[in-house]
């Protein structure tokens, strides 16, 4: 591309862009109907033929449309789920964790994913913490308990409120034994609930026997897997395991920071934070060392993410295959029907019809089949874009919120041009037939 | 146009509704001869009925006349223009200039109205004569007493859909009408109506009317009645 056009092109506003990529998608389309419309009104056949096998054309129309709609609604919920994916990883600046796998942590911090407990950070890493002057937040996480398949999740009160904001309902805790409950957790204010060890089958009910918590608040919606949560104290979590308090003897009922380094069990992992970006790199820099690992969650799933884009570049051909066998399929039913209208073009080249023309209707014809399949398909994609995100929010706890954005618009666009192209085909199967031996036929 | 001969000077210029056939020869795609017509001439606004058995090549002629099937040799003159020495777009712009066409089984595009069919031409035509094209259609229609009311064609009786089909091949106000076994389809009363209503359309204009017909009634109202037997046309 010269470089003016190249610099127009970089200046021009992001939703610019996207409508000139869609318009250019559609040009081939559009060259072609100018050409079929150019000094001839193909329309009201076309638009006979269109009737005449309603239930057939349908058929094909919906097949396009299936097409179309698979395809958008595929890559629109990867985007979507990899947005809710990053919006949920927001609000953790920096994760320090034993030095290991830092996805493992990712997982096991940002999406209370079960996975094999990760080491404790001791009193060193507290000691280390404590001592960084850029660090504005620092939030111990423990995990490893649930309650009916909620995880447990023991934080202070200060990152719950970094996390979600002020609570939707009820009060911060305020002693130990006290839990909030997140957005979407199915407990209600006032419930006490009994806390079992580990998650899932392998949860055991009985090893936190006598404990109970009690729900005090719920917090608002974050979009990710917390909402699903029971939050509680850390302190609290220590207490039921029957480690150490956190602080010293003479502040037992103390809950959150600062906490003592002599009298700290130890957690599987902190978030920090800084109060400028600055700080976050520096603070990232500082403790990403021997004994500790910081990184940034957001980069960690950027990887991830790139790892999977090869995946989803394969989700994109497959979308554009998909419609092509559909396009295809289509256009090979249309070259058949084309020969039951052989008549009707005979007729129309008897009464002087240029060739031209019966080209003309049988492009505009199969063309306005495809096209109005890729719309029905954009829409079919838009409404059951709700109904998978609402699926796969359950399935992964995550806010996940997919719409048919430009990219889907594009595939479609693009489908519909390739489509059109195709379509040349039965109209060219009609052009070439010799009107006098189509005559005879009847 | 370029393949119309020039008209010498001095003499009249033929109609173009004149038709002169001179050594026509018409092959099958295995090099056969399938019809050979010597010499055929039809004035300008003459009738002429083509007979002859099932497969003898009556609607080969037709075809023929009308440039739908090429010419192996010989000469189609219409008035001074040689059909047989055009090349098929030039072929299909005479059909679109100066014949009309009916056909035994009507040929209707159902899903249009009486109008969108009798008008259908139209859609080819330049924008400017369209209008034209869809007042005169009316008129015809209306003239023949042709339903113009219903939505479709394909609830109308056999002669309803003839006439229609009638007004179809007049509305661009043809110098010839083609016509293929036109009341094979239709009861004798509607037979008699359609062969009325053409022939006298015909002689409003001075159009010349060439009919395939086995209607004895039909072929007893044309000026003149060939044979075509075995691919040859006896006069």
């Amino acid at each position: 591309m010269p470089e003016a056009v190249s610099d127009l092109w970089r200046a021009l506003p992001n939703a610019a862009q996207d409508l000139a990529l869609t318009l250019l998608l559609l040009a081939p389309a559009a060259a072609l109907a100018a050409l079929a419309m150019r000094g001839q009104a193909p329309w009201p056949l076309a638009r006979a033929l269109l009737v005449r096998f309603r239930w057939t054309n349908l058929l094909f129309a919906g097949l396009m449309a299936l097409s179309v709609g698979l395809g958008g609604a595929l890559l629109s919920q990867e985007r979507a789920l990899r947005q809710a994916a990053a919006r949920a990883a927001g609000p953790f600046d920096v994760i320090v964790a034993a030095p290991g796998d830092e996805i493992r942590a990712l997982l096991s911090t940002v999406y209370l994913q079960p996975a094999a407990a990760l080491p404790l950070l001791g009193p060193e890493a507290l000691r280390a913490i404590q001592a960084d002057p850029r660090v504005s937040l620092a939030a111990p996480v423990a995990f490893g308990d649930s309650h009916a398949g909620a995880p447990i999740v023991g934080t202070t009160a200060a990152f719950l409120d970094r996390l979600a904001g002020p609570l939707a309902e009820g009060r911060a805790w305020a002693r130990h034994g006290e839990a909030i409950a997140g957005a979407h957790a199915a407990m209600t204010l006032g419930e006490t609930v009994a806390p079992a060890h580990g998650h899932g089958d392998a949860a055991e009910a009985d090893a936190h026997a006598g404990e109970s918590l009690r729900i005090v608040g719920r917090m608002s919606p974050t979009g990710g897997p917390w909402d699903r949560a029971i939050l509680v104290p850390i302190e609290t979590l220590w207490e039921m395991h029957g480690l150490a308090p956190g602080h010293a003897p003479e502040r037992p009922e103390q809950l959150g920071p600062p906490f003592d380094p002599d009298y700290f069990p130890g957690a599987p992992a902190f978030v920090l934070s800084g109060e400028r970006l600055a700080d976050a790199y520096a603070i990232r820099a500082r403790h990403d060392g021997e004994g500790t690992m910081a990184f940034f969650p957001g980069a960690t799933l950027a990887r991830l993410h790139a790892v999977l884009g090869d995946v989803r570049e394969a989700m994109s051909l497959m979308a554009v295959l998909t419609q092509a066998l559909a396009a295809a399929g289509v256009l090979a039913g249309l070259v058949a029907l084309a020969r039951l209208f052989a008549r009707r073009f005979a007729l129309l080249r008897a009464m002087g019809a240029p060739r031209r023309f019966v080209l003309g209707v049988v492009w505009l014809y199969a063309a306005s089949l495809l096209g109005a399949g890729c719309l029905a398909g954009l829409a079919l994609g838009w409404a059951s874009a709700g109904l998978v995100s609402a699926a796969l929010s359950a399935r992964t706890d995550m806010a996940v919120a997919a719409s048919l954005g430009w990219p889907e618009i594009q595939l479609a666009a693009a489908a519909f041009s390739a489509a059109s192209l195709l379509a040349l085909a039965p109209a060219v199967a009609a052009y070439r037939r010799a009107p006098a031996e189509d005559l005879r036929a009847g | 146009m370029k393949h119309e001969r020039p008209v010498p000077a001095g003499t009249r210029a033929l109609a173009p509704g004149d038709l002169r056939i001179e050594g026509l020869e018409v092959r099958a795609p295995d090099g056969r001869t399938i019809l050979s017509v010597d010499r055929l001439r039809v004035p300008a606004g003459g009738t002429l009925g083509i007979q002859g058995p099932s497969g003898a090549g009556k609607s080969t002629l037709l075809h023929a006349i009308a440039g739908l099937v090429p010419a192996a040799a010989g000469r189609i003159l219409w008035g001074e223009t040689d059909l047989a020495a055009l090349p098929e777009a030039a072929r299909d712009a005479f059909r679109r200039r100066s014949l009309g066409m009916i056909f035994q089984d009507f040929l209707l595009l159902e899903e249009l109205s009486p109008l969108d069919n009798a008008a259908v031409s139209a859609a080819w035509a330049p924008r400017a004569e369209r209008p034209a094209i869809r007042a005169r259609a009316a008129e015809l229609l209306a003239r023949f007493g042709a339903p113009t009311t219903a939505r479709n064609v394909s609830a109308l009786s056999g002669g309803e859909r003839q006439r229609i089909a009638a007004a179809r091949a007049l509305a661009r106000n043809p110098a010839a009408i083609l016509a293929d076994e036109p009341t094979a389809s239709l009861d004798r009363e509607n037979a008699d109506r359609l062969v009325a209503d053409l022939l006298a359309a015909a002689r409003d204009r001075g159009r010349t009317v060439i009919a395939v017909s086995h209607d004895a009634a039909m072929m007893s109202a044309m000026d003149r009645v060939i044979q075509v037997v075995d691919g040859q046309v006896r006069q």
